[in-house]
């Protein structure tokens, strides 16, 4: 993992490096468990069939997950996310490809921090699966630092 | 006049937030380790005692977007009693609504949870609006918050939305509902189309902002939006959020013909804001023969339903300001 | 000067339907017969068609026009945006076409059912959802109930006459000249049926400062008019009326019946636009001119039309109209055969018509000097005008 981004380092408009996600049912199975989320519908695929899906698909959870997974793995280990915000589109499907896109939007000043505000964009083979903004706050010098 | 559904959808927003509930573990380094294994996260903050030591948090963390991992029901949980989601989850199926499907989740972290904390969780309904005719059939949208505590300290925040719909389409049609939703006939008022370039306006008005586009390259406000700055040619369009006052440019008094959603007459006010754009809306709060070009005036917000805040303009009253 | 257009193309033929509130027939055959009517007027026929103008909001297209009319083949075809704007500007689209040999007759037409069909004075809701540019326009008006023509035009007039002093009586001038006009005129609707200031000022507010009698009616009907080469049109049956001068305008931040947004909300600086170029290419002036052709779908506007084409100052118009100039026996009558707000509201074709009825010496309020007549289109939204002239 890279070292952490410094707010003087982001530039708003910037892209932040695409994360394509394989969605095997074994990602989809193990994330929906690993949020301790039990519908039959993200790891019983006859029951999802039966229930009009093509096949099972990934839970909110873990889409929250990934999209916190996505921004931290840009900005660092000393990035604190202050909120996730998605939007749900088309289902995730086993066997779909998941691919976030995202930019920094915008800065802001939010309960007396400095931070940003990055979009993300998660699409799959049917289109938007999310859309929705990150915030989070990053160090103006890394720990340790001495200020010069 | 009221309908069942919306009856009871007041009862319980009205009781407010529900008994907490804990979480079944205390925050524990084998579940994040679970989680961030499925997941693919390798920020060492979670699983790296000594880079996490080194870190902002000067030792190991849960992901934030854990949180309502720690609380959800399990393999054989039951829904609390007083759920309200549960509660209107049934009112809405008895109806007819049986289908769902999740639209909106927002979350908000006040601090990174420690190993060992104990967690518990509250809920309370916000609204059921519907309704609605969506692309993916008839509905109600039911907005949820929960808010999680260690302790009586509140550490996150989330609101949910989901949509209850009758199905009126093969399931599979990929058809977002929020946005099939604002192209509806039936609806009762004229919604605006909402772009990229326009978006941030709405997004503003729905929780009580009024923005003005600023070009990020030359500060040129701007009011109506768009992409590219006439004054500079910057396509790097800012906002700033205008205080709300201005004065009455100009007025009209509607009497003919009707208008959806509105009682005749009424009036729209073309208001020059003070910092300087102009922008029009309904003035409301005085007698249409008492309105005159001058008139200092203030914004109001009228929320129409969760996917729409309307700008008003009000007479502005003694020391009002934003 | 290169490719100069005035005195390139003339209008050789017009023709029209009846103007009622309910046709009883289609929009298309609207457009047909007034076609069929303008060519026999100009004394060609179908065949003799290779250009087609319209519209872009007309509902008939123009190879549906040509199968019902038999024209064997269309060498050009176009269509104008924003709505009765788009009037005179089918005309110079026509002319250009001739003048650079892309077409040898050009029919210009507009046809529809607007009173007994889509009325355009209704609330358009769909107008706001339209997923363009313009749909986000309207996003900035409609929901906030500023929904019809008339309100649009109301926010104007408010300003219009803080600014200067005018008062609804001045616009209500306006609305008697045009119904003494259509009195006199058999084919307008309002025939026989003038009106006084009181009537005037006693009619229903629609959106106030406007009443119901500032407000053109809504009429079913189909208007088209044949432009050929100048000198081809000199061996037709009519005397040509000659296209002198053609232009279209649209103004700084222009938006459509919105243009709120602009320093000044007093004038049409997309109808100054068009002014400077009728007259430019014309060769003559607002002092050359004794006849005018103006949109009036809504009576203020047609003050603001006198100022921007210079036969008043600004703010001055009020005054202009006030001791009868604008009417039959007064030093610029406009719109002779009663206008839109009692002849009929065709989107303005029907004024093109009436300018060619007084330069050929044949309209029913038939003027003496008619040697330049000025027509302009729609107002409020990006427009176009004419000067039409005897030679």
């Amino acid at each position: 993992m890279p070292a952490t981004l410094l707010a003087s380092e982001v530039e708003i408009g910037s892209a932040l490096p695409e994360l394509a996600i394989e969605v095997t049912p074994t990602f989809v199975v193990s994330t929906a468990i690993a949020t301790r989320d039990f519908q039959d519908v993200h790891h019983d695929r006859d029951s999802a069939v039966a229930g009009g899906s093509k096949d099972i698909f990934l839970n909110i959870l873990t889409t929250t997950g990934l999209v916190q997974r996505f921004v931290t793995a840009w900005a660092g280990p000393d990035a604190l996310v202050r909120g996730v915000a998605i939007r749900l589109g088309v289902p995730c499907h086993a066997y779909d490809t998941l691919t976030f896109t995202g930019r920094v939007s915008e800065r802001i000043t939010e309960g007396g921090e400095d931070r940003f505000v990055v979009e993300v964009v998660g699409a799959c083979g049917a289109g938007e699966h999310v859309t929705g903004t990150v915030r989070i706050a990053l160090p103006g010098k890394l720990p340790g630092e001495v200020a010069p | 006049m009221s309908d069942p559904i919306t009856e009871t959808a007041r009862r319980i927003a009205a009781a407010g937030e529900s008994v907490r509930t804990p979480a079944r573990d205390p925050v524990n380094r084998p579940m994040i380790n679970n989680w961030v294994e499925a997941m693919g996260d390798a920020n060492p903050v979670y699983t790296d005692p000594d880079r996490a030591a080194r870190s902002v948090h000067n030792g190991l963390v849960a992901p934030p977007a854990m949180a309502q991992v720690w609380t959800m029901r399990g393999l054989h949980g039951q829904r609390a009693a007083d759920d309200p989601l549960g509660v209107m989850t049934k009112v809405l199926e008895d109806a007819g609504f049986t289908s769902v499907v999740a639209t909106n989740c927002e979350q908000t972290y006040h601090r990174y949870l420690l190993h060992g904390e104990q967690v518990t969780v509250s809920a309370r309904l916000e609204n059921v609006v519907g309704p609605k005719n969506t692309a993916l059939g008839e509905g109600y949208f039911v907005t949820t918050s929960n808010t999680w505590y260690v302790g009586d300290e509140p550490v996150a925040e989330m609101l949910f939305r989901v949509l209850k719909f009758r199905p009126s389409r093969r399931p599979e049609e990929p058809a977002s509902p929020t946005t099939a939703e604002s192209g509806t006939s039936s609806e009762p008022v004229i919604r605006p189309v909402i772009g990229k370039d326009t978006a941030y306006f709405w997004e503003g008005t729905s929780i009580g902002e009024l923005r003005i586009q600023r070009c990020g390259g030359c500060g040129l406000m701007r009011h109506p939006p768009g992409p590219m700055c006439p004054e500079c040619g910057a396509t790097n369009p800012k906002f700033l959020v205008s205080h709300g006052l201005g004065e009455v440019y100009s007025y009209v008094v509607h009497h003919h013909p009707p208008m959806p959603g509105k009682a005749l007459p009424y009036v729209v006010a073309l208001v020059e804001l003070d910092e300087g754009p102009r922008m029009l809306g309904e003035l409301t709060g005085i007698a249409p023969e008492e309105v005159h070009i001058g008139l200092p005036v203030e914004v109001a917000f009228v929320r129409v339903d969760d996917e729409l805040t309307m700008p008003t303009w009000r007479p502005r009253t003694e020391g009002s300001g934003r | 000067m290169t490719g100069s257009l005035s005195g390139a193309a003339a209008i050789a033929g017009i023709g029209a339907t009846e103007f009622s509130k309910d046709s009883g027939r289609s929009e298309l055959q609207l457009a047909a017969e007034s076609v069929r009517a303008a060519l026999a007027d100009a004394g060609l026929d179908p065949s003799d068609v290779d250009g087609m103008v319209t519209f872009t909001m007309d509902a008939n297209s123009e190879i549906a026009v040509a199968r019902e009319l038999g024209v064997p083949a269309l060498s050009f075809f176009s269509r104008i945006n924003f709505g009765g704007g788009a009037a005179c500007a089918t005309v110079q689209q026509a002319a250009m076409a001739i003048a650079t040999g892309m077409a040898e007759v050009v029919v210009c037409y507009r046809a529809f059912n607007e009173r007994s069909g889509q009325r355009f004075g209704r609330v358009q809701t769909a107008a706001a959802r339209q997923p363009t540019s313009t749909g986000l326009d309207n996003g900035w008006h409609y929901p906030m109930g500023l929904a019809t023509p008339a309100a649009t035009v109301a926010m104007f007039a408010r300003r219009y006459m803080h600014e200067y002093g005018a008062t609804t009586e001045d616009f209500g001038r306006v609305a008697v000249t045009m119904r003494r006009h259509a009195a006199s005129n058999p084919n307008a609707w309002f025939y026989q049926r003038p009106i006084t200031l009181e009537e005037h000022q006693a009619s229903r507010w629609i959106a106030e400062p406007l009443h119901l009698l500032d407000c053109c009616q809504e009429s079913d009907g189909g208007v088209a008019i044949v432009v050929t080469s100048a000198e081809r049109a000199r061996d037709l049956p009519h005397p040509p009326a000659v296209i002198a001068a053609a232009a279209q305008g649209s103004g700084p931040d222009q938006f459509v019946m919105n243009s709120y947004y602009r320093d000044d909300l007093t004038g049409l600086p997309e109808m100054g636009v068009v002014a400077r170029q009728l007259w430019r290419q014309a060769g003559v002036g607002p002092q050359d001119v004794r006849l005018g052709i103006l949109y009036d779908h809504f009576t203020p506007f047609v003050l603001v039309q006198l100022e921007e084409l210079g036969f008043c100052e600004r703010g001055q118009a009020r005054e202009f109209v006030a001791d009868g100039t604008i009417g039959l026996d007064g030093r610029l009558p406009l719109n002779p055969h009663g206008g839109q707000l009692g002849e009929a509201y065709i989107h303005g074709m029907n004024g093109i018509a009436e300018a060619v009825r007084q330069i050929r010496g044949s309209a029913v309020n038939q003027l003496e000097d008619t040697e330049h007549v000025v027509v302009t289109a729609g107002t409020g939204v990006p427009t176009s005008g004419l000067v039409l002239a005897r030679s």
